[in-house]
């Protein structure tokens, strides 16, 4: 008996349920919300430890195995290794919070009730996409998740700006998704199977042009959804305009989720016998370093709080798409090996971390209205627990020593600089650019207070409570950096290189 | 108020039965003929628009619950989703009904086979009827072009 389909069950009977329980007034949405999300939480931990213990999980829908009488498999399977056990825990986790979050920040908006279920599909969508070994299942869980994305970005649509930002978002996350429908398309006409272990059985047999089609449309829309550089401007607009828990949710988990983990497990369980490994990862590297540069350039210049967040993500990503295109070239290395596990790394601590950085600027929004750093200069004094919130999100987010995102971003400077040093100088830029943006940040917030800071105040406790979970879950993971990457980041690093055992594991019949 | 004429309306009347009567046919038989919930939900909800359509917004808005609609489209997800567990002692989606189960395990070909397919053919139509009636009521309530 696993728990793995509790995963998608719970949130699921909670999302379909809320129509029923918002028809008791009061405050039973929230309630029902966090508790849905909260057992969502429970269930993500216990399949990390599951898989931990006793390695990959193979789920089968419809039967104890996938095979029926056929000698490959028919069924939908869900495989998660250990990289996809990493995204279930943090993308439980930071969904928890988002939702506690929610239920003071989200009090002076009207249809909650869709609201709620709306991120409880979001967290459904992505929880499926990284724990799903299909690849139709793994489209429809990421049409799932981006749909949710689109009406939660435009869910105040009584401002404009979210409803600009939501037809963007929508129009061109539309064609993205249809790139890869239309990826999975061709590789269904060409090997007649949906199974991604199966399929690089297949590739191996008959590498074709058509895989390379496919390779590529499945990379545009997976830079798209993850957005890196020349096709981040939907970000910009979409995370600035959403409700801040959303926001959070977004910046921490929907581009890593839909973007990056999806990238990863289709390059490396899919593709891998058929691509050409030095080809892709450096396409891969070449869009991770504009991404590095322009996201943390742009983030100096911008005046907007959450878009200068944003754009820092978009900078963040760039990280992580570099480590993952030198594990890609420099595969079977010990330095594609870091690299990779310096991503993996890094995908948990931004998720963390742009969490906690988006929550301070939603409740700095709550009490103050403004997102313009013109305005909110000395916010220390009157918001001091929110200020110093930021303080070690933004210290993390740039790299210091004690924080946990140092150690990240030290495995990718290593192993970039050590595989060619020219992109570790450009990752060393784009710290430059990073560091100055969110040190103007804090030298507003520490400034002179303005008239329209003198009256604000720390938001309520379950505003608080949330980013204290952050602040801690920095600090602690900040103190035993080596210990978390030798234990959990390299073999999960590891685990995603092994493209034989994810096969053996998916024909053994688990 | 915008409603539409007297012959449109008396068609409308003799038609939209008809029309619910034929997609809650294609749902039923979704195992067995083509179609099956989505199909036959929408055209269902064909005939709710139709209604609302020949006899106008105000008739509509009467006719119409929000709660009992939002309510019904929860359910319809629950039903789908109790039957997909109901072998989950065995796997997710295992078709219990149609191995071991009560009714549902007829010959093939006859009403009550497939196992689980017609209830969930049920749920899903429920839901897509009740969201696409919702939906396009929330659109025709939307707020006037100018004022």
């Amino acid at each position: 008996m696993t728990w793995l389909p509790f995963l998608i069950i719970i949130p699921l009977f909670g999302a379909f349920s809320m129509p029923i329980v918002s028809l008791l007034k009061g405050k039973a949405k929230e309630v029902w919300a966090t508790i849905v999300s909260f057992a969502t939480l429970m269930v993500g931990i216990q399949v990390f430890r599951e898989v931990w213990s006793k390695g990959t999980l193979l789920y089968t829908l419809g039967a104890r195995n996938p095979f029926g009488k056929a000698d490959f498999p028919i069924r939908i399977v869900w495989e998660v290794d250990k990289f996809g056990a990493i995204m279930v825990l943090i993308i439980t986790f930071v969904s928890f919070l988002a939702v506690l979050y929610s239920i003071e920040y989200m009090k002076h908006d009207t249809g909650l009730e869709k609201f709620y279920t709306l991120i409880l599909i979001l967290e459904l969508g992505m929880l499926g996409i990284v724990i799903t070994g299909d690849i139709f299942n793994f489209y429809v869980f990421l049409e799932i998740m981006s749909i949710a994305s689109y009406a939660l970005v435009a869910f105040r649509n009584d401002t404009w700006e979210a409803i600009e930002a939501g037809i963007k978002y929508m129009f061109v996350g539309s064609l993205a998704s249809s790139f890869i429908l239309l990826g999975v398309a061709l590789l269904y006409g060409q090997y007649g199977t949906l199974t991604m272990g199966y399929l690089a059985v297949k590739m191996a047999e008959n590498p074709t042009i058509v895989a390379k089609v496919a390779l590529a449309l499945f990379l545009g829309g997976l830079l798209f959804k993850s957005g890196a550089s020349p096709v981040h401007m939907w970000l910009a607009d979409a995370h600035p305009a959403a409700p801040s828990s959303i926001s959070a949710m977004l910046s921490g988990l929907v581009i890593k989720a839909g973007g990056v983990y999806a990238m990863a497990r289709i390059i490396f369980s899919v593709f891998w016998p058929a691509l050409n490994p030095i080809t892709v990862g450096w396409i891969i590297i070449f869009f991770a370093c504009i991404t590095l540069i322009v996201g943390n350039a742009m983030a100096v210049v911008q005046e907007d709080m959450k878009r200068l967040l944003a754009y820092s993500s978009v900078g963040q990503i760039g990280y992580i798409l570099l480590g993952l295109g030198i594990g890609i070239v420099a595969y079977g290395t010990k330095i594609g090996e870091i690299a990779l596990a310096g991503a993996i790394y890094h995908v948990v601590n931004h998720a963390i971390m742009k969490a906690l950085l988006f929550l301070v600027a939603g409740a700095i929004i709550h009490e103050i209205g403004t997102r313009n750093l013109n305005e909110l200069s000395g916010l220390a004094k009157t918001m001091p627990k929110t200020s110093f919130a930021f303080l070690i999100g933004a210290a993390a987010i740039v790299g210091m020593p004690p924080l946990n995102g140092f150690a990240s971003k030290w495995l990718i400077y290593e192993s970039s600089a050590l595989f060619n040093p020219i992109l570790g100088a450009i990752a060393i830029i784009g710290t430059a650019f990073c560091t100055a943006a969110y040190v103007r940040v804090l030298f507003t917030f520490f400034g002179r207070p303005r008239e329209k800071v003198l009256n604000a105040k720390d938001p309520g406790i379950s505003m608080l409570l949330p980013m204290l979970i952050l602040v801690l879950a920095i600090i602690v993971m900040g103190l035993f950096p080596w210990q978390i990457s030798d234990k959990f980041m390299i073999p999960a690093a590891r685990g995603l290189w092994d493209v034989l055992g994810y096969v053996a594991t998916l024909m053994g019949g688990g | 108020m915008n409603d539409m004429g007297l012959i449109v309306r008396t068609l409308a009347r003799a038609t939209i039965p008809l029309i619910g009567i034929f997609g809650a046919y294609i749902v039923s038989h979704g195992h067995l003929t083509p179609g099956g919930g989505f199909q036959g939900g929408a055209t269902i909800a064909g005939a709710g628009i139709l209604f609302l359509i020949a006899f106008g917004l105000e008739e509509a808005k009467k006719r119409i619950n929000k709660n009992l609609y939002s309510a019904l489209e929860g359910i319809g997800g629950l039903v789908f989703l109790g039957a997909a567990m109901l072998g989950l002692s065995v796997a997710f989606f295992y078709n219990l009904l149609w191995h071991k189960g009560p009714i549902l395990n007829g010959h093939p070909g006859s009403l009550l086979s497939a196992g689980y397919l017609p209830i969930m053919n049920l749920a899903v139509g429920l839901k897509v009827f009740t969201g696409l009636v919702s939906a396009l009521m929330a659109i025709a309530l939307y707020r006037r072009w100018q004022k």
